[in-house]
């Protein structure tokens, strides 16, 4: 289905953020995160966000996911639509248990009280911890730190998804759990915003891709052109640092 | 969020502080009394003791005056910071900033009713007599739990635009130590016009002397005092609850820059 026959669920119109950066009382400079973002989102595709460190990625899914407002533009849902990102170990401390974990976190992402407690035991056995569910965070290991983290997360009960890098965590077993679970999520008609470095995972999961530099959509469209898009431009600016370096 | 949902949540988030609070320490809950009473204990050696001040039935003042104060000084320093303290949190998940000042004054809350559940013990122990009377300590409290609320809300929001309060409040909070006549009596200045004019500018000289009042004396509070303190303090709690959810993104962006 051609994503304009799908019901559009969310729709960013000219967005920017900016705000002044103070580094002290009497030096103030303007911070433009990013500037002039228009994109819509359909019904049950996944949309890859890629891009360098520091492009606006992680800010976009914020604004996406209502944590901050944008200072010019406009987000509108429709359908009734919410979003939240996906988050590993939302405010995890680490002298209490991992079912106390799980409760405060389920929570915090908007279950209720009676939703959080009936699906702790899911949680438990979906991270793999076994009795370890009663002890302490802080004698975890970091992988069932993050299984933890993930079981919690999945929890999420959003129409739209926004994952930003939540499958660079843990180790190679963790990230294969992570990614199945996350393509269980999108074949399930869940609606996804995908942020990510990896090349491989944006290919095996993003319908469609949008590439941002310095706070702007540089290019937008099919995964396999953008990410060309991407890559080319990623070579060149190899060479050309090269070609400083040693001129 | 649904309001039922936001209370079970501010519930939730306290209890867990509590907590993991307690399992960080060898005598875990025990704390939550031996801090107040150690506090009274310095304060007995250095006023009876060392300073010679000969006061009736001075432990009994002191903690009518040093339980309260510390539940008003904790619960506002831990408050004012907590919003900055949770920034990872607040970068992640849409939720109302007012939880994280709430779920301190809620873990707070209940410290304080074991540690008034024990002053009372206490008192009943030293041979005061129970009458009607002590009903009025709970509209004092409720009117003490108003102020704490209304400063703790104030404290969270000052210190997100300017972390520099956070020092401030640190500073204003010893202030009101000294001056809310907790190791002396409001009422033994031997000016009475300064008395009232304390008992007037500070609410927390104002509930302390009328702890004792209904505790120590038999008496009653009084009553256009506790009126003119709640309604005060309602407003700005309210006040700030508001301002709180209006800017809830902004307060975001400047906690998270």
């Amino acid at each position: 289905m051609a994503p304009q026959e799908r019901k559009l669920l969310l729709e960013l119109d000219d967005l920017s953020l900016s705000f002044r950066t103070k580094r002290n009382i009497f030096d103030h400079g303007m911070h433009h995160v990013l500037e002039g973002i228009s994109l819509k989102l359909y019904q049950g595709e996944t949309l890859g966000v890629i891009g360098r460190n520091g492009c606006g990625k992680s800010t976009l899914l914020r604004l996406m996911a209502g944590i901050i407002a944008p200072t010019g533009g406009e987000i509108r849902f429709y359908e009734g639509a919410r979003s939240a990102l996906l988050t590993l170990g939302l405010g995890f401390k680490k002298t209490l248990s991992g079912r106390d974990n799980a409760l405060l976190a389920a929570m915090l992402q908007g279950a209720t009280r009676r939703e959080a407690e009936s699906s702790l035991e899911d949680i438990c056995a979906f991270a793999e911890l076994g009795d370890s569910f009663e002890e302490p965070v802080s004698t975890y290991s970091a992988g069932m730190r993050a299984r933890l983290g993930l079981a919690t997360a999945l929890l999420t009960n959003v129409e739209i998804l926004l994952v930003d890098e939540v499958l660079s965590v843990g180790d190679a077993a963790f990230r294969e759990k992570a990614q199945n679970a996350l393509k269980d999520r999108i074949s399930s008609n869940q609606t996804v915003v995908f942020v990510s470095h990896g090349d491989a995972q944006v290919r095996s999961l993003c319908d469609r891709c949008i590439w941002i530099h310095r706070g702007k959509i540089r290019s937008e469209g099919e995964t396999a052109q953008v990410l060309a898009d991407y890559r080319k431009w990623v070579k060149r600016r190899k060479r050309k640092r090269q070609a400083k370096l040693e001129g | 969020m649904p309001p039922l949902q936001y209370l079970r949540l501010i519930d939730v988030q306290a209890r867990m502080a509590l907590k993991a609070d307690a399992s960080k320490f060898l005598l875990g809950y025990l704390w939550w009394i031996l801090e107040p009473l150690l506090y009274v204990l310095v304060f007995y050696v250095v006023f009876d003791l060392i300073l010679d001040r000969r006061k009736a039935d001075i432990i009994v003042f002191l903690m009518c005056g040093k339980f309260p104060f510390i539940w008003f000084a904790r619960t506002v320093n831990q408050s004012s910071n907590s919003i900055v303290a949770n920034v990872g949190l607040i970068g992640r998940v849409n939720v109302p900033k007012s939880l994280f000042p709430m779920a301190a004054v809620q873990a707070n809350l209940y410290k304080q009713a074991v540690v008034f559940a024990f002053l009372i013990g206490f008192v009943l122990f030293r041979g005061y007599e129970p009458t009607l009377g002590w009903l009025w300590l709970l509209p004092i409290i409720a009117v003490q739990y108003i102020l704490i609320l209304a400063c703790a809300l104030a404290g969270a929001i000052a210190v997100v635009y300017i972390r520099d309060f956070s020092m401030a409040i640190s500073l204003l909070i010893t202030f009101l130590l000294f001056t809310s006549g907790i190791f002396w009596d409001v009422r033994d200045i031997g000016n009475p016009d300064l008395t009232e004019l304390i008992l007037l500018v500070n609410p927390l000289a104002f509930l302390l002397d009328a702890y004792r009042e209904v505790l120590m004396y038999g008496g009653a509070p009084e009553l256009e005092g506790l009126v003119r303190n709640a309604l005060l303090f309602s407003a700005l709690t309210l006040l700030m609850l508001a301002y709180l959810r209006r800017t809830s993104q902004s307060l975001a962006l400047r906690a998270l820059s």
